[in-house]
Formats: structure tokens, C-alpha cells, sequence
């Protein structure tokens, strides 16, 4: 079955944390672990670019992966989920959802783990060969 | 003819009577005897007196007893019927005295004599002296407990007071407690309370309360008040019967060790909010550290490796202003002990305008001002400065693209407290989505590139470091109003 498995194409970052998003991106890039990212500042952008994809199903432009940051501006990762919990299912692909965050609260852990859009709840910093094996690769 | 004295005491059960120290009549066919102990308790010498029925009724005996005790008396004697009565008799002072007349049947010993007797227990002096001394534990009990005790009579629709409630509410002696003004005993904020215990209790639920009652100088204290409703035998209420207990001091410690509990709360989660943003905060930094060194780690060329070690400057400028940020927060728990002085609002804002006056000018903003009710306060000058700086560059910062801002500011006063209103006309904020977190640290709802989300944490640490509170209100694009209670 794992074999099986289709390569991710397009993965999606949602996290206002620049450097982070920079140093993600260059191990995308170094380790080739998808062909294309799409990066966003926080949620509100995000949900807007999903809600407007649901007009115009472009499957190439639907991500396989969504990492997700809890504490941003404008839109945090919460509002993002319960926003996107209600589209989820309309894209005709599975989206596999991630929490990446500094936060060690167990609250925050056991919140983000009850829901069922989220596939786990992984502590910054990401450990580069736990990434690589969330896009399906071993390094 | 009162040489009697002597057959009498020939009977033991006499003797004993003598030493109780009674008085008492002996009836023969056709003469009355009185006893020494009768005639001496009432004052007289034994000269002083006609020892005749006639003459004790009509001289000594109060009027209103003299048929009563005729007819008793003729029945006795004539009849052989035991009576027991109630009388007043004078004394030789011209004050009655109150005795209970009681015949040989009714006395507690059994005495066997011929004659018939009739026995004079004082009645009055006994209780008199009971009820006094009661009285006087009843008021040494009410003085030392400053406990004041009242009675309103429905069906006369009167109030009364005892000397200890008067003392305490400082009333005149002869004072008349208001039925109809009974609400201005109490404190104002507390006559809808009072008025309601009252109804209550008059509808029958008794209450124990604390309440703040007012003297007639105008003083406000506590008390602890126990109430009850008064029912007749028809088990209705006629009437409410109440203690108060002045427990001001008590309430004055309990109401600063509430003030102090209350300061160390606030502090305390002021506190466990700082550990959770110096965590959080602190450990989003190291975590993209520890990422760095991973990658460079792991990088197989020498130029990745420098490139790397590159954004590590990025991380190191953006952990030291959020180590400038947290230092900002530990300045203000720790300033809370600074002087405090008279601070003018108006002098400050326009410091504070002059400050940032290049923002004011090109922005076109128009503020106004009404410090009427509150030209100034005692406060730390720095704090007041950074309250007006923050919220004139917000409501600046988020004006309404679609109009000039307008600021409105003044201040008022409720409950001795002085308040600042700060009222603009910009972008609001959805309260919906961010009320909780309009005064969070790094919380920031708009996109301007220059939102940082520190100030109004800063304003709202230094306002509850110096136990007031800021609230916000806010309508999207039509404005936003911060309430301060200093």
C-alpha cells in the first residue's frame, strides 16, 4: 500500500514566521521533497485563496499537505480550521492537514489532536528526516 | 389588740412563716389579726395603722382591688372559699406596692390550722429587681457588641428603637425612628437591598445580612443585620423584630484583605502570563536555532553552509527585540512601587502629541478634548504618557481609509473612580473574532506592515499594574472606544 502512495506535488505553508518559512522552503528545496509550495502569512489569506479555489476545482493548484501554524496575526491557526473543517471535503483529494508550532501546551496539543481535519500536531523545530518522510521520501 | 402575736406563734408552721418574712392576716369569727412582718413591710410603724377590714380597703388598698377583695375576703371568712388575688397596696413612701393574696390552700406548706389565714407575697420587688438586673446584662451585652435591637409595629405602624440602636446610629435619646423614612438609614447603594429584605421579611422570610447603614452625622458603616417577621396568635404577621450588629471595623479589614488578595491575583496571572509569552515567544527563536544547525549540519557544500550561518543573524536581530519587548513588561512589574504625582491630562497629551506630531499633521487628525470632569489625576507620569502615545498612534495607524480620523478623549468620574474615554472613528475591530485578544502581545488584526502587537499589552500591564482596568468596544469601519478606569 505505502508503495502505492502518490508523490506529493504541491504542499502548502501557512505561518507568519518568515525565517521559518525561508528555512522550510530551502529544505524542500535541497532535499526535493515536492515539486511546488505555496506559502501564506496567515489564515485569512489562506482560507480566502481555498474558498475561491472551490469556485474553479484547478486540481493542480489543490495542495496534498498543509502545514499550519496556531499563532498568527489576523487569522490564527484555530479560526483557519474551523473555516476549512466546513470545505475540506469539496476538493475531490485528500488534503492530509499538520500543526507545526513552538507551542508545548498540552492544551493546545490536545485541542489540535481531538479534531479529525488534523492528521498530528509536530513541535518546532520539525526534525528534517521526520519532514521528508511526511512527503512519502527517506533521507 | 395586735398582742396576738404571741397564741399565733405557738403554732411551728407560723414560726416558719415569720422567718420567710410574709406578711399575713389571721381571721377569727369577729376580729382580724395582722402580722408585724404585714404592717412593717408596707412602711408603718405599728401605731400607724387600724388594723380594720374598712380601713385597709378604703385607705390602703388601690381602688380598683376594693370590691374584688371585699368579696373575696366575706367569702373566706363566711364561706370558707380560698381565693387568690392580685393587689396594690400603698406604701408609707405613696408608691403601691403589688402582692399576691393567697389563702391556706394555695401556700406550698400544708398548714394545719383552724383559723383562716390570708398571706401577702410581695410580687412586685422580686421581679423588679429580676427584670433589672436582666436589663442591666441585656445592655452591658448590647454596649459591648454595639448590637442595636428595633421592633416595627404593623398595626401601628411604628418603629422603635432600643438606646443602643440610637447610640449607634448617633440619634438623640428621645429620637422617633421614621416608619415611612426608614430607607434613609441605609447607604444609598444599599436601599433597593434594604427594601427588599423588608418586603420579604414582612411576607415572612426571615434574613441575615451584611449591610452599610448611615448614621444621622452622615457616617457609613457596616453592620450585621438578623431580622424576623412578628406573628400574633392568628399567625399573622403584625410586625419585624431586628438586631444590628456594628461590624464596620471587621468589614474594613475583610474589605482590605479583599483589596489585597485581589492585587496579588492580578499580579499572579499577570505573572503566569508573562512565563507563557516569555516561553512561547522565547521558544519559536530557539526552535528555529536549533533548525539552522540541523541544516548545516546537514548541508554537503561549504557555500550553503554560509548562507545558513547568514540567517542566523535574522534570528538573533528578531529574538533581541523580543527580548527588548519582554524586558519592557518586567520594567512595569517592577515600577509598580514608582511615585505617583499629580499628572495633568491635558499637558500630557499635548506632549505626547508634540512627540508624533509629523504623524498628526499628515494624517489630518482632529482631536477633541473635554477633561472637565477630571483635569488630573495621581499617577506614574511614564505610564499615563505611554497609555495616550499608544492609543493616538492605533487609532491613527488604523484610521478609515475613507475618512480623516476624528479622536474624541475626556474624563469622568463614577464612584469616586476616575475614567478616560478614548473614542475613534478608524477601521474597529471585529470583536467577534479578536475581543479576547485585542490586548494579547503580538496580537495584530490588520495588515499594515507596522503592526507589532505590543502596545496595547504594554498599556494594559502598566494600567493593571496600578489596579485599574482598560476595556475596549468596537464596530467595524465605524470605530473603536477604549475605556480606562485608572
Amino acid at each position: 500500500m505505502i508503495l502505492e502512495k502518490k508523490s506529493i506535488e504541491l504542499a502548502c505553508i501557512i505561518d507568519d514566521d518568515n525565517i521559518y518559512v525561508n528555512l522550510i522552503k530551502k529544505i524542500i528545496e535541497t532535499k526535493a521533497l515536492c515539486e511546488n509550495l505555496v506559502v501564506f502569512n496567515d489564515g485569512k489569506q489562506s482560507i480566502d485563496y481555498f474558498e475561491a479555489l472551490l469556485q474553479n476545482l484547478d486540481q493542480k493548484r489543490i495542495p496534498d499537505i498543509i502545514f499550519l501554524d496556531l499563532n498568527m496575526p489576523v487569522m490564527d491557526g484555530w479560526q483557519f480550521l474551523e473555516r476549512f473543517t466546513k470545505i475540506k471535503n469539496k476538493f475531490g483529494k485528500v488534503i492530509t492537514l499538520y500543526i507545526v508550532s513552538s507551542s508545548i501546551y498540552p492544551e493546545d496539543i490536545n485541542r489540535a489532536k481531538s479534531l479529525e481535519t488534523v492528521e498530528d500536531y509536530l513541535i518546532k523545530p520539525v526534525i528534517i528526516s521526520d519532514l521528508a518522510k511526511l512527503f512519502g521520501k527517506a533521507i | 389588740m395586735l398582742n396576738h402575736m404571741s397564741d399565733i406563734k405557738k403554732n411551728p408552721y407560723i414560726d416558719v412563716i415569720d422567718n420567710l418574712d410574709v406578711g399575713y392576716w389571721k381571721l377569727e369569727k369577729d376580729a382580724s389579726y395582722w402580722s408585724t412582718a404585714f404592717i412593717e413591710n408596707l412602711g408603718y410603724a405599728i401605731n400607724e395603722v387600724d388594723v380594720e377590714l374598712d380601713f385597709f380597703i378604703n385607705t390602703l388598698l388601690e381602688e380598683k382591688y376594693r370590691n374584688l377583695f371585699r368579696d373575696n375576703f366575706f367569702s373566706l371568712v363566711e364561706n370558707s372559699i380560698d381565693f387568690s388575688q392580685q393587689i396594690r397596696i400603698l406604701h408609707k413612701s405613696g408608691e403601691y406596692k403589688e402582692y399576691i393574696c393567697k389563702t391556706n390552700d394555695s401556700l406550698p406548706l400544708d398548714i394545719k390550722v383552724n383559723s383562716n389565714f390570708i398571706f401577702f407575697i410581695e410580687k412586685k420587688h422580686k421581679t423588679h429587681e429580676k427584670v433589672r438586673r436582666s436589663n442591666f446584662y441585656y445592655g452591658e451585652t448590647a454596649e459591648m457588641t454595639r448590637t442595636g435591637s428595633w421592633y416595627v409595629d404593623f398595626l401601628k405602624q411604628k418603629s422603635y428603637w432600643d438606646h443602643e440602636s440610637k447610640r449607634i446610629l448617633e440619634y438623640p435619646e428621645d429620637y422617633l425612628p421614621s416608619l415611612s423614612e426608614s430607607h434613609k438609614y441605609y447607604a444609598p447603594e444599599h436601599h433597593q437591598l434594604a427594601a427588599k429584605l423588608f418586603m420579604d421579611c414582612a411576607m415572612g422570610t426571615p434574613f441575615r445580612t451584611e449591610i452599610k447603614m448611615i448614621t444621622s452625622k452622615n457616617r457609613e458603616f457596616w453592620v450585621s443585620a438578623i431580622g424576623k417577621p412578628v406573628y400574633n396568635e392568628a399567625k399573622e404577621i403584625v410586625g419585624i423584630r431586628g438586631i444590628f450588629q456594628d461590624i464596620d471595623e471587621q468589614k474594613q479589614r475583610e474589605i482590605t484583605l479583599q483589596r489585597t488578595s485581589d492585587i496579588i491575583g492580578s499580579q499572579n496571572s499577570r505573572l503566569f502570563s508573562f512565563a507563557h509569552i516569555v516561553s512561547h515567544n522565547l521558544r519559536s527563536h530557539t526552535s528555529n536555532l536549533e533548525l539552522i544547525v540541523r541544516l548545516i549540519d546537514s548541508s554537503e557544500t561549504q557555500e550553503e553552509k554560509l548562507e545558513l550561518i547568514d540567517s542566523i543573524k535574522d534570528i538573533s536581530g528578531s529574538l533581541n527585540s523580543t527580548i527588548e519587548h519582554l524586558n519592557e513588561i518586567v520594567t512595569i512589574q517592577t515600577q509598580t512601587n514608582h511615585r505617583k504625582e499629580e499628572v495633568n491630562f491635558l499637558r500630557t497629551l499635548n506632549q505626547v502629541k508634540k512627540s508624533i506630531n509629523r504623524i498628526i499633521t499628515t494624517s489630518n487628525v482632529k482631536i477633541n478634548v473635554d477633561f472637565s470632569q477630571a483635569e488630573s489625576i495621581q499617577y506614574v507620569p511614564a505610564y499615563l504618557d505611554s497609555v495616550l502615545l499608544n492609543l493616538l498612534t492605533n487609532a491613527i495607524k488604523y484610521k478609515h481609509e475613507d475618512r480623516d480620523p476624528i479622536i474624541n478623549i475626556k474624563t469622568y468620574i463614577v464612584d469616586k473612580k476616575v475614567f478616560l474615554e478614548f473614542q475613534d472613528n478608524g477601521v474597529g475591530i471585529d470583536m467577534d473574532k479578536f475581543g479576547n485578544k485585542v490586548f494579547g502581545m503580538y496580537k495584530t488584526f490588520h495588515y499594515n506592515s507596522d503592526a507589532v502587537g505590543i502596545g496595547l499589552f504594554l498599556v494594559k500591564n502598566q494600567i493593571q499594574s496600578l489596579n485599574g482596568d482598560i476595556t475596549v468596544e468596537s464596530e467595524v469601519n465605524v470605530g473603536t472606544t477604549f475605556k480606562i478606569q485608572f
